[in-house]
């Protein structure tokens, strides 16, 4: 069994979570070969007959789809590993910008540049737009999570290896979290650093913006259960992706709406950020862009202006 | 024109490359590290919530993703105008020095180490951490152990291993359980135990091998609290080339000090002071800066790492001693952290209120380097500016001139051997470059060399 992991436009964190199999990663590599994965081996190029290709990140550049494509006619089973191959990752918020406003930042709007600095050109260019892994290739598997979690990994990573199915959990996160409901009362939606949530209950019925109702589990609600409200870095539960009228806005507000017999109108005002609040991690996806009743083509129009 | 290309650079966190351009006669006429992506942090966090930048930022690099969530929730206690209360700030450090821990193991046991303990001419396909675990599967596993107790420590206390989440304006969101308190205080031994040992193998590694490789002489800058060695808590010092002392900065006034400017051929900026003068920072950086780590046993490697190279070194390759010294001063305080009662203490959240300052620099040192996080917000604390200074952008020219250096030395003939393209990659491997992080202004790197023949 030959294994590669190949890196796009991403954090390397997907081939970190990996390495994060600990002692496991020992009996993984006396079963198969990691012939390709630049960040912890000297192989340059990924060679002919993988049979499992992990693709992490997203696609932002030249050289990203150029890797992509030689990757998947390289590999029989190519898997999307973690959120950015699945949904473009938190890359996909460069698409809030056009290039020549996000390049024109960095090299010459920022404090410590001087307003006349060079923007390269003797590099990959830039696509016009992000990409998911799927969105340009065929793929077989995907995997999400940013990074998707240690526990989750050790299930599937020996049976992929082992050539093994397995059934997994397709619920959201709700359904791993300890909360529970508990009154909702007066509802109004609180920033994320107003008050102090309690441990108890359910911290969308306190007000505060959380995911787990929208977002695919698998991470054992670890956010709520440390008081963190859910950002989705998941990606979108299997409702929203199975349904092409569902989309994470349109959830949140149908759910809310249940929740605090507020009309879902005014719900919606409520709402701040929701570029970085809701789609944080699925802006840079056809998939989620397509949703007949997603926001982000609106969010990216908006703000590229 | 002749192109020779070995692409990627490996073993690195990212994506980069090398271009070597050569003369008619085939010698080196320049080179320089190139990093080929680039992601837009900068710009794509205008407009979100300056709550949400702890929780965005650490995306921009998952090996290092502490500091930039521990930057930003410094950055954004300054704008809410509070300070985390005594056992939010020991869990916020405990969080960095679970990082140091699990970053400096990966690099110095899984990236470094097999150049040094296979040598750099064994073949590529084995000259890794899996060669390793063949040769020296008592190193291997021991490097497992103490990468995952650093990033237990990290999850136990950040809430996830990768990512980070806890820390929020004002402190951390979850307390240290005592259940979990205690059996991190187990594995914190261990790995201590790890540590010590490991030193008679990093003291040797450098033994016989040409410290003066890769040289640039350059100034420094790195955290300290009042001479003692800190990462989350002290101004960043500043050094000259000749090693006299600069200056200091803590906040906003880094930008009196520090200017960057870019180059056609990578998307990653370059730092430097602003008279002039370029500056690395890092594990070298920081251990010329100091006067002691402050705990027992680092203290006793550092005197005999100073023995060897002094008090100001430049020698890029001694970056792998002075990695191996904070690994052990990071054990040492996870065992310190993790024995103090108040590290359980409820106290962990000072409540924040409205927006009191338009802006917030957190500045903490991240394992590579100082890493700024510089915010301003508008009344609502909508983020209406953003300046990340990363450390490799800041070692970037000294890996650009380190990499001439060896092409210098290693091209033959206008050829460049596999293992010759490992020494000069080496050489950039010692700053243990981040391009992730390097490219959070738009994008990730592996490391590609590429030899071009003027003609």
């Amino acid at each position: 069994m030959k294994i590669a992991i190949e890196e796009l436009a991403g954090c390397s964190g997907c081939t970190i979570a990996v390495l994060d199999l600990h002692e496991m990663l020992l009996d993984v590599v006396a079963e198969a070969e990691i012939v390709y994965s630049p960040v912890i081996m000297d192989v340059k190029e990924p060679p002919e007959g993988i049979d499992i290709a992990f693709v992490t990140g997203a696609v932002r550049n030249e050289e990203n789809r150029e890797r992509l494509e030689k990757i998947r006619k390289r590999a029989k089973t190519l898997v999307a590993l973690g959120t950015c191959a699945c949904y473009g990752g938190i890359s996909g918020l460069s698409m809030l910008n056009s290039n020549v406003d996000l390049f024109s930042c960095v090299y010459r709007e920022v404090e410590t540049v001087k307003p006349d600095g060079v923007i390269p050109t003797d590099v990959p260019p830039f696509l016009y737009r992000a990409f998911a892994v799927g969105d340009l290739v065929k793929v077989d598997y995907y995997v999400t999570g940013c990074p998707p979690k240690e526990a989750f990994l050790k299930k599937i990573i020996p049976a992929m290896v082992a050539g093994d199915t397995l059934e997994l959990s397709r619920k959201s996160v709700c359904s791993e979290c300890d909360r529970i409901m508990g009154p909702v009362e007066n509802w109004t939606l609180k920033r994320r650093h107003e008050g102090v949530p309690d441990r108890e209950h359910c911290l969308l019925g306190q007000g505060y913006l959380c995911l787990g109702s929208v977002t695919f589990g698998r991470c054992a609600a670890t956010c709520p259960k440390n008081n963190i409200p859910c950002h989705g870095c998941n990606g979108p539960s299997l409702d929203i992706l199975r349904e092409p009228c569902r989309d994470i806005h349109g959830m949140m507000v149908r759910r809310i709406s249940d929740l605090t017999d507020k009309p879902q109108k005014e719900v919606e005002k409520e709402f701040y950020d929701v570029a970085h609040t809701m789609y944080a991690f699925t802006i840079g996806s056809l998939i989620m862009e397509d949703k007949e009743t997603s926001k982000i083509r609106d969010l990216v129009k908006e703000r590229s202006k | 024109m002749k192109e020779i290309t070995i692409s990627p650079v490996t073993r690195i966190e990212g994506h980069a490359g090398v271009r070597i351009f050569l003369n008619d006669r085939g010698e080196v006429d320049s080179a320089h590290f190139q990093v080929v992506e680039l992601r837009g942090f900068e710009k794509f966090l205008i407009g979100a919530a300056i709550e949400e930048a702890p929780r965005i930022t650490p995306r921009i690099c998952g090996i290092c993703p502490s500091a930039h969530h521990l930057a930003a929730a410094k950055a954004t206690d300054q704008i809410f105008g509070v300070e985390p209360p005594a056992t939010g700030k020991k869990l916020r450090e405990l969080l960095n020095v679970g990082q140091f821990v699990h970053s400096h193991a990966l690099h110095f046991f899984m990236l470094a180490a097999p150049d040094f303990i296979l040598g750099h001419d064994c073949p590529a396909e084995s000259r890794n951490v899996i060669g390793l675990a063949r040769q020296s599967p008592e190193i291997a596993k021991k490097a497992i152990a103490v990468r995952k107790f650093g990033q237990r420590l990290t999850e136990a206390v950040g809430g996830k291993p990768i990512h980070p989440a806890n820390a929020l304006p004002g402190g951390m969101s979850a307390p240290l359980t005592e259940g979990k308190r205690a059996e991190l205080a187990v594995m914190a031994d261990e790995a201590l135990g790890i540590a010590r040992e490991g030193w008679d193998l990093a003291r040797n590694l450098l033994d016989g091998v040409d410290t003066e490789i890769g040289a640039v002489r350059t100034g420094f800058v790195g955290m300290t609290n009042q001479g003692v060695y800190s990462t989350y808590d002290g101004s960043a010092a500043m050094l000259g080339p000749d090693g006299g002392r600069v200056g200091s900065f803590s906040g906003p006034e880094y930008t009196n000090f520090i200017e960057e400017y870019s180059e056609d051929w990578s998307y990653l900026k370059f730092a430097r002071f602003k008279g002039g003068d370029y500056y690395r920072v890092g594990p070298l950086a920081r251990l010329n800066i100091v006067e002691k780590m402050g705990t027992e046993h680092a203290d006793a490697a550092l005197a005999e790492y100073r023995e060897r190279f002094g008090t100001g070194t430049q020698a890029a390759l001694a970056y792998h001693l002075a990695r191996y010294i904070e690994f052990i001063a990071s054990c040492e305080r996870a065992v310190q952290l993790l024995s103090d009662p108040g590290i359980t203490a409820p106290d962990i959240r000072t409540p924040v209120g409205a927006v009191v300052n338009r802006r917030g620099v957190g500045i903490v040192e991240a394992p590579r380097g100082t890493l700024i996080h510089d915010y301003t917000v508008n009344e609502a604390g909508i983020i209406e500016r953003c300046n990340l200074i990363v450390a490799t952008c800041q070692n970037n020219y000294a890996m650009d001139r380190g990499v001439e250096d060896m092409a210098r030395r290693v091209v033959e003939n206008g050829a460049l051997t596999e293992a010759a393209a490992n020494r000069i990659e080496m050489i950039i491997r010692a700053y243990d470059p981040c391009i992730s992080c390097a490219t959070h202004a738009i994008g990730k790197m592996p490391l590609k060399i590429e030899c071009v023949r003027r003609t």
